[in-house]
């Protein structure tokens, strides 16, 4: 046996390949019949068993559920397999419905395409006016109005909270610009609220106040499009 | 004397050095100017019905209509920390599509500094997207398709378009001088001006700005004017041929044109104001609404 000036020799580099193959139970007489001979490959044999030994000897623990989800991560990533296809997966996919801002400004319009749809006209004989939307009954209107409307007032709200959080960093110019416009849209809410309160059946307040929230998220959309486009 | 003459003399030749340092300062300073203020100007084939999009932080665009196959740009900054991307659509051959973008370089860079002016001379037939966020756009002689105009606080003038025009400023004034086609104009706090129009069919909105609508009515045209709390005049000529319907809750209707009244005066179930009448022979349909604003309707 040659050995080198570092005590390392062709032969435990042929050692350190099958190594591995070695500790895995593969058949590798090689390593053994090495590491009688060589007192440096043996030690690295020796710990090697040791280490096994002490870990087979260790408790049987369950990993933490946050382990599990970095190690399905893993396997998803590696493509080791697929997730069964249900509808949380498939809502998964559907990536842009996680943004806040474009699911607000989409649900809005869904919901007030709903309300200017829904037919409100109950003509009365002899009425010929088109612009007569006089309801017969208009408690249940007025209420239904109020149930329709609660889901555009909360998309308004969150927008809204969402634009006082953020217009400190908005140009000064463009804040006023958007300040005003806010105001005008809310004085026109509340007017139309209060004339609703005062007047269920008022259509045209109805109407007013329908668009003005519509004009307000779509307002307040704008803003947030613009400083998230900064 | 002697001292004098020595006081002079040193006098006398100060003075050129110092002529001759005002001098070069001017020049450095004008260089530095032209520098900053940089202007670039550039020419692209076309083909006959491009479409051309303008985005913009601030600054003024102005685009008119010509009869060649080209879009020449001038574009200019105020600070070198400002560049404008240019995309063209197909990179060879007459362009179907071109992209102008103002691009900060700097993203603190505010006010004035971000300023970029765009002057664009383009194919009557063009299709335009222009969004300048708090600076004027300014539309001349289109005959497009579609036109998009959206602005948070700056004002939008078009006039001589033919073609479908939506434009939407949140709290600037919209102008459409002598439209045909199809407008839409909206907005929150701005004023809306419409002149002459000879429209099929014309939207407008604005909240508490004011609605001034002077001009004719098209027959068969479809014409719907909304305001919150502005007033809204309609100024026109005594030969205008319209069906209208008026309706405020809390404002005033006023109106000078002789109609055959359908219905008027307060609702006994609300307190709204509504005309229900025809002018003439009614050949337009006019929709008029106001919340707390007056309308008036005067012969032009």
């Amino acid at each position: 046996m040659n050995e080198t000036g570092h005590g390392r020799t062709a032969a435990c580099y042929r050692f350190e390949q099958e190594l591995q193959a070695y500790m895995e139970g593969e058949d590798a007489a090689f390593v053994p019949a090495h590491a009688r001979e060589c007192a440096f490959c043996r030690v690295i044999v020796e710990d090697l068993e040791a280490l096994r030994a002490a870990a087979l000897a260790l408790p049987l623990e369950e990993p933490s559920p946050l382990v599990w989800s970095f190690v399905r991560a893993q396997l998803l990533d590696d493509g080791t397999f697929a997730e069964r296809a249900n509808f949380g997966a498939w809502f998964r996919q559907l990536g842009w419905l996680h943004r806040p801002l474009p699911v607000a400004t989409f649900a809005c319009l869904v919901v007030l395409g709903c309300l200017l749809t829904v037919p409100r006209n109950y003509p009365k004989p002899g009425n010929t006016s088109p612009i007569s939307t006089l309801p017969a009954r208009s408690a249940i209107r007025s209420m239904a109005f109020m149930r329709d409307s609660a889901t555009l007032v909360q998309v308004v709200r969150e927008l809204e909270a969402t634009f006082r959080a953020r217009e400190g960093s908005l140009a000064p110019d463009l804040k006023a610009t958007y300040e005003n416009s806010l105001i005008s849209l809310d004085a026109s809410i509340r007017e139309c609220s209060d004339s609703l309160e005062r007047e269920p059946d008022n259509s045209l307040a109805h109407e007013y106040l329908l668009a003005a929230y519509s004009q307000k998220a779509e307002v307040l959309s704008s803003a947030l499009e613009f400083d998230e486009g900064r | 004397m002697a001292d004098c003459r020595e006081q002079i003399t040193k006098k006398r030749r100060a003075i050129p050095y110092g002529q001759g340092l005002v001098l070069y300062l001017l020049v450095l300073s004008g260089s530095l100017v032209a520098a900053d203020n940089s202007r670039v100007e550039k020419t692209f084939e076309t083909s006959p019905n491009p479409r051309v999009t303008v985005a913009n932080a601030r600054g003024q665009i102005l685009v008119r209509g010509w009869d060649k196959a080209q879009v020449h740009a001038v574009y200019s900054v105020v600070s070198s920390h400002v560049e404008v991307d240019t995309e063209v659509i197909p990179s060879n051959g007459p362009a179907d599509k071109i992209h102008f973008a103002t691009h900060l370089l700097d993203p603190l860079l505010s006010g004035r500094d971000q300023t970029a002016d765009y002057s664009l001379d383009v194919p009557m037939g063009t299709n335009l997207e222009i969004r300048n966020t708090q600076g004027s756009v300014r539309i001349e002689k289109l005959q497009a398709d579609d036109t998009t105009v959206e602005s948070v606080g700056g004002a939008i003038l078009v006039s001589d378009f033919t073609g479908h025009l939506f434009l939407r400023s949140v709290g600037g004034n919209i102008d459409v001088i002598r439209p045909s086609g199809r407008v839409e104009a909206y907005s929150i706090t701005g004023d809306l001006h419409f002149v002459s129009p000879t429209t099929s069919k014309l939207r407008g909105s604005t909240t508490s700005g004011r609605i001034l609508f002077e001009g004719d009515f098209s027959d068969g045209g479809d014409y719907s004017l909304s305001e919150y709390s502005g007033d809204m005049e309609i100024l026109c000529p005594p030969s205008a041929s319209f069906e209208l319907f008026a309706k405020t809750d809390r404002g005033k209707l006023q109106n000078e044109m002789p109609m055959t009244i359908r219905r008027q005066a307060a609702s006994p179930m609300s307190s709204a104001n509504s005309l229900f009448g025809t002018h003439l022979t009614g050949k337009a349909t006019v929709n008029l609404r106001s919340f707390s604003g007056t309308i008036r309707i005067r012969q032009r």
